[in-house]
C-alpha cells in the first residue's frame, strides 16, 4: 500500500466524521437551513434510470455489484431494475435516510447515497429504506415520517435483524452531504441496538477505526450501524485521489 | 493497495485460527520449518509482566484497552491481571494460535496482541485458552487438532456469536515472515461463505479465511486499517 493511500483513512475518517457530526447541531437550524425544510418537488429527487443503476453499482467493487440486484427510485418508490444472482442489493439512498433529529439536509434533493447490502442486510435493512421512502412519497413531514416508522416497527413490519448484516458504501460518485460530498469510502455493519456499546465504536468526529452512525440506533429503528472507513473507492483508486470528484 | 501483499500478510497472521490443512499435512511440513516442535516454555513467556500487559493493551485504541481486562501467559496458562470495565479482553496470543500448517506454529518469538469485544470474549477467547491449555499439556499438533475438533463436537467450545469482533492494531505484533504486518479488524462467524460479505473478491476491502478444514470450524473476516493503535500511520507496502 502506498503511504499516500494509508494516510487517507484518518483523513477520510475525519471528513466523514465532521460531515456527519454537523447534523447534531442542526435541528434548531432547520428553520434557517439553506436546504428544504419539507420535501422538494419529486422531480428533483429522480434521476436517469441507467445513471442511477450505474451509481447504485458504484457502491461496491464490480466483483460484488455486477451480480447484485439493483433498485432504482421512481415516482411510486423503489423498483427492481436488475435482478441479481449473488444476494446483494444495491440502491441509491435519498436524503430521508438521515436521522430524524438534527438533520438539516433531511430533504436535500441533491443527496445520493449509493449502497450495496449483503444478503443478510438486504433482508433486514432494506425494508427501512422502503418504508421511509413510502412515507416520504405519501407527503409526510419529517415528524410524521418518524411517527410512521415507529408505527411500522410496532406493527412488526420490520423483520428481525439477521446476524452478519453489512453493506458497502465505496462510491466516489456519491453525494452524502454538503459538507464532505462523497466523504470517505466505508463499510457499514449492523447489530441490534442493545449491542451499540459492544464494538468500542467512537462517536463521529473522533479518530477511531470504528464509528457509531447517528441515524437509526433506536430513533426509532432498532438497529445500530457501525462505520469502518477503508482506503479505496470501489474503482480501486485511493481515497485521497479525487476524493471529492462527482 | 497492493492486495496480493495484504493477503500474504493476512495469511501469516497468528490470529487467524483457520487451519488450512489437516494435522497430517502440518506434521509433514514440520521437518521443513525452523520451528519443528515446541521450544522450551520460557522462550514463549515474557519475563516482564508489565510489558506483556502493555503489549496486550496496544492491540486497540487506548479508549478501548484502558478499560479492558488483560490476561497474561504464565506457566499454567493465561491469567487475569485486572478486572475490566467495558467487557473487552486483551491478550498477547502466541504462535500456536496460527493455522496448523503454518511453519511458524512453534515460533517462540511470535506475538499477536488482540483485544476481543464481549461477544468474541465469550466465543473466541475460549479457543485461545483451549489451544494454550493443550500446548502446556505437552500435546503435539496432531493431538491438539484432534482434541480441538472433539471439543467443538462436544460443544465444549462455543459457536461464534453474532457481532464477535476484535482489534489487532498493535505495532508490536511480530512473526518472522511478516514482521509487524498491518493493523486490522477481524470479525468472527460460524463457518460461512465468504462471498456473503463480498470478501476475497477482486477489489474488495475485506479478506476472509474460511476454516472448513480447521478444528474450530469458523470463518474470519479481516479489514486492514491505515493506522496503528497509537495513531501513527501503518508503513507503506
Amino acid at each position: 500500500m502506498k503511504r499516500k493511500t494509508v494516510k487517507i483513512i484518518p483523513l477520510g475518517l475525519f471528513a466523514l466524521a465532521f460531515a456527519l457530526s454537523t447534523a447534531r447541531h442542526a435541528q434548531a437550524q432547520d428553520a434557517k437551513s439553506p436546504y428544504p425544510t419539507s420535501m422538494a418537488p419529486l422531480q428533483q429527487y429522480l434521476m436517469d434510470r441507467d445513471a442511477e443503476i450505474a451509481l447504485a453499482r458504484s457502491a461496491a467493487p464490480t466483483s460484488v455489484s455486477n451480480d447484485a440486484t439493483v433498485l432504482v427510485f421512481g415516482r411510486q418508490g423503489y423498483e427492481t431494475a436488475v435482478e441479481g444472482k449473488n444476494g446483494f442489493v444495491c440502491n441509491v439512498d435519498r436524503s430521508w435516510m438521515d436521522q430524524f433529529e438534527n438533520s438539516p439536509e433531511f430533504w436535500n434533493p441533491k443527496r445520493r447515497g449509493p449502497v450495496c447490502y449483503n444478503p443478510a442486510a438486504a433482508r433486514t435493512l432494506l425494508p427501512i429504506t422502503l418504508i421511509r421512502t413510502k412515507l416520504a412519497l405519501a407527503g409526510k413531514s419529517k415528524a410524521e415520517m418518524n411517527e410512521g416508522m415507529k408505527a411500522a416497527i410496532e406493527n412488526g413490519e420490520l423483520p428481525a435483524l439477521d446476524p452478519g448484516g453489512m453493506a458497502y458504501m465505496l462510491s466516489k460518485q456519491g453525494f452524502l452531504n454538503s459538507k464532505c460530498g462523497n466523504c470517505a469510502p466505508h463499510l457499514m455493519f449492523y447489530v441490534p441496538v442493545k449491542d451499540a456499546h459492544t464494538w468500542g465504536a467512537a462517536p463521529l468526529g473522533t479518530d477511531a477505526p470504528v464509528l457509531l452512525a447517528t441515524h437509526f440506533n433506536g430513533a426509532p429503528e432498532p438497529v445500530t450501524e457501525f462505520i469502518v472507513p477503508v482506503s479505496e473507492w470501489s474503482d480501486g483508486t485511493p481515497a485521497d485521489s479525487d476524493s471529492h470528484a462527482h | 493497495m497492493n492486495r496480493k501483499m495484504i493477503r500474504l500478510i493476512a495469511l501469516g497472521s497468528f490470529a487467524l485460527v483457520v487451519a488450512l490443512s489437516t494435522a497430517r499435512q502440518a506434521l509433514a511440513q514440520d521437518a521443513k520449518t525452523p520451528y519443528p516442535s515446541m521450544a522450551p516454555l520460557d522462550q514463549y513467556l515474557m519475563a516482564d509482566r508489565d510489558a506483556e500487559i502493555a503489549m496486550a493493551r496496544s492491540a486497540a485504541p487506548e479508549s478501548i484497552s484502558r478499560d479492558a481486562e488483560v490476561m497474561v501467559l504464565g506457566r499454567h496458562g493465561y491469567e487475569t491481571t485486572n478486572k475490566g470495565k467495558n467487557g473487552f479482553v486483551c491478550v498477547v496470543q502466541r504462535s500456536w494460535i496460527a493455522p496448523f500448517d503454518d511453519p511458524e506454529f512453534w515460533n517462540p518469538k511470535g506475538r499477536a496482541p488482540i483485544c476481543l469485544n464481549p461477544a468474541a470474549v465469550r466465543s473466541f477467547l475460549p479457543v485461545i485458552v483451549k489451544r494454550t491449555e493443550l500446548v502446556l499439556a505437552g500435546q503435539s499438533k496432531a493431538q491438539m487438532f484432534e482434541d480441538l475438533k472433539a471439543a467443538v463436537d462436544k460443544k465444549e467450545l462455543p459457536a461464534m456469536e453474532p457481532g464477535a469482533m476484535c482489534y489487532m492494531m498493535s505495532k508490536q505484533t511480530y512473526n518472522d515472515r511478516n514482521g509487524h504486518w498491518r493493523p486490522h479488524l477481524m470479525f468472527f462467524a460460524p463457518l460461512t461463505d465468504p462471498a456473503l460479505w463480498g470478501a476475497d473478491l477482486p477489489g474488495s476491502p475485506i479478506l476472509a479465511f474460511n476454516g472448513k478444514d480447521s478444528p474450530e470450524r469458523l470463518t474470519v473476516f479481516l479489514i486492514p486499517l491505515g493506522q496503528w493503535s497509537d495513531g501513527t500511520d501503518a508503513p507503506p507496502m
